[in-house]
């Protein structure tokens, strides 16, 4: 398992470093020539970490994720959550996530979960809008609101 | 006299005095929770400085490094469980102590000797800097250059277990500090037409998403439900015994010294110190069989060792802008974000800022023993009871506000996923990721070096390597990189030469 992960990766890299070496080729003088070599020395690197994995006699097991399916919802979530902000407003996309990642996780507590996400999120609007005063996207309702 | 005295009347006000008390308190906190570590405190915090006052801002980053090495030391002692890498070696002999009922003792002994390691770094950090950033004051481009490729080189293959791939992880970093517009030429490079990109890859943006998804994500596939419950995390005060201050002494000694020299060193860490502390007292000891079963020694050595490397590391990082570890690399982010240029000018364009840090990493030290008494201790191991699957979605929404607040710009929570990713997988596949972020802290500072260099030079690359000191560091740089071939080469003729004993 170790060598197949390791030949993936020295050809990812390898490939990389040969398409920044390529691209750096269109830039003009010194400002090309150093990602030119930066390119090719991580080609290199990338070849070796293949050259190795070829190389090697063993294969030990090496477990990329431990356990894929609550990796998939927690990184499905993030980009959900990520994806959410802008249309829905900071503060309401980070209420929701606190709100329904807990239970997809498994975490059956619902009061415990609610009473966590409302002070966490109070927390956050103290600081950040309150205290700090910076920008964040603006929430849906207050928007319309303002529009109506 | 005059560097540190001004500096102190700076640091000694209301806002660096009160962000150092909280710091600390915070660093404490998040040390004690299994799965947070400072780096990623640290990495979540420094967008927030970017309004702060320069030492507002640098007294957190002081109060929460100092602060979390200790803060790991609770979960390490009552659960076994290390808060933060750096205090493995407090397992061995703290849980034991535990089981023993000596848990509040255990953890007395941790505040004290985080606390005195600490201090001792500190002071090392305040003797050495100032004197270490006079002498680079001679520094030309080739040697900033060679210097910037050691720190690369050596950072690349100390950290993690891989030479190979911790120096690919730099080339890495080098390479994606080129994106954006050559400061040189002008021209843009791997921008592709994206606006966005013309002002490079944000530094802290990657390094949010780089050093604070990947736990959050292995946090996640942990998926604790429970949290611990209170009996398991009941303690009652103990003084020290009579003699007992005095028998810890040496180790004190011992172990700030060995703290001190590994954090000097460019890519050893906390957690390097913390070994070499505990197996330098157990040699020392008249009992080393007791080690390993509750000996109050071990954990002296471990976290005094641990906080000892603490202000050293930023020794190489405020003096030559090499940073030696991770949270030096963030220390001089943090500098960066001010506008300030890391390095020996560092000391004569802003003394008060770079004394006023070192008093910080002092004071910080000292406000462990405030901080960790019996009873603050007993309020930070209830945090515990928390359960881990509800930090996941809490530390998500600290890393966007986090990102977000830097330009405004929606496309930097993309980017900060996408560094997030890459590096839960790159650390799956044993590639470090600090040699990522150093080559893109270097990364400008070597091509601007190299090509001032070459343009001193007329383009003649001998220059490069015909100054004295420069030699020195470019043979130095070579040695770095030839040195794990060279091992493998000994190692494995030292296997065949066994192999063919009859």
């Amino acid at each position: 398992m170790e060598r197949s992960q390791d030949l993936a990766l020295g050809l990812l890299v390898a490939g990389l470093g040969l398409a920044a070496a390529w691209q750096a080729g269109s830039y003009h003088g010194a400002g090309g020539t150093y990602p030119m070599v930066l390119g090719l020395v991580l080609a290199l690197c990338g070849g070796l970490v293949m050259l190795r994995a070829a190389r090697a006699k063993t294969d030990a097991p090496r477990r990329l994720v431990d356990v894929p399916a609550n990796l998939v919802k927690a990184l499905a979530a993030g980009v959900i959550y990520v994806a959410l902000i802008l249309p829905l407003g900071f503060y309401t996309a980070s209420a929701l996530l606190m709100l329904a990642l807990p239970p997809v996780l498994g975490f059956r507590r619902p009061l415990y979960t609610a009473v966590v996400a409302a002070s966490f999120v109070a927390l956050v609007w103290a600081v950040f809008s309150l205290v700090l005063n910076k920008p964040l996207p603006a929430e849906l309702w207050a928007a319309s609101r303002l529009g109506g | 006299m005059d560097f540190f005295l001004n500096a102190a009347s700076a640091v000694l006000t209301t806002g660096p005095l009160a962000a150092m008390l909280g710091a600390t308190l915070l660093g404490v906190l998040i040390g004690a929770l299994p799965g947070l570590n400072p780096v990623m405190a640290i990495a979540l915090l420094l967008p927030l400085t970017y309004s702060m006052d320069p030492l507002v801002a640098l007294a957190m980053v002081a109060g929460i490094y100092n602060g979390s090495m200790y803060g790991g030391a609770i979960p390490a002692i009552l659960l076994r469980i290390p808060g933060t890498p750096a205090s493995i070696a407090t397992t061995f002999d703290g849980f034991p102590m535990a089981e023993k009922g000596e848990a509040a003792k255990a953890l007395k002994i941790a505040c004290w000797s985080s606390a005195i390691g600490g201090i001792a770094s500190a002071l090392a950090l305040m003797s050495v800097g100032p004197l270490l950033a006079r002498a680079t004051l001679q520094f030309g481009p080739a040697e900033y250059f060679w210097i910037a490729m050691f720190g690369m080189a050596s950072v690349g293959v100390m950290v993690g277990s891989d030479p190979v791939k911790g120096i690919l992880a730099a080339v890495l970093g080098l390479l994606v500090g080129t994106v954006g517009i050559d400061s040189l030429s002008g021209q843009a490079r791997f921008t592709f037409g994206q606006p966005w990109l013309l002002g490079g890859l944000d530094l802290v943006v990657v390094l949010v998403g780089l050093y604070a998804l990947p736990p959050v994500l292995q946090l996640a596939e942990k998926c604790d439900l429970r949290g611990l419950s209170a009996a398991q995390l009941k303690l009652a005060s103990v003084p020290f015994r009579k003699g007992e201050v005095r028998s810890l002494l040496p180790t004190w000694g011992r172990s700030s010294l060995i703290g001190i020299f590994v954090g000097v060193l460019p890519g050893a860490g906390g957690n390097i110190a913390a070994f070499l502390s505990y197996n330098a007292a157990r040699s020392a000891s008249s009992e080393p069989e007791s080690f390993g079963k509750g000996n109050p020694q071990g954990v002296a050595a471990a976290e005094c060792g641990n906080n000892a490397d603490n202000a050293a590391s930023m020794i190489p990082a405020l003096t030559l802008g090499i940073p030696g570890n991770v949270v030096a690399a963030l220390v001089l982010s943090a500098l960066m974000i001010h506008g300030l240029q890391p390095g020996p000018q560092l000391f004569h364009q802003n003394p008060v800022l770079v004394g006023g840090f070192m008093i910080e990493m002092l004071l910080t030290s000292v406000l462990i023993l405030l901080v960790g008494g019996a009873a603050a201790t007993r309020i930070f191991a209830q945090i515990q009871r928390l359960p881990g699957v509800l930090l996941v979605p809490s530390i998500l929404v600290l890393m966007c506000v986090g990102v977000y607040v830097i330009n405004g710009r929606p496309v930097d929570l993309w980017v900060m996923l996408a560094a997030g990713a890459a590096g839960y997988l790159l650390e799956k596949l044993n590639v470090p990721l600090a040699p990522i972020i150093l080559g893109m802290i270097l990364g400008p500072m070597a091509e601007q070096s190299v090509r001032r260099a070459l343009l001193i030079s007329r383009g003649d690359p001998t220059e490069l390597l015909t100054r004295p000191i420069s030699a020195v560091l470019a043979l130095a740089t070579l040695g770095m990189i030839l040195w794990p071939l060279l091992r493998a080469i000994k190692r494995r003729r030292a296997k065949k030469a066994s192999e063919n004993k009859p």
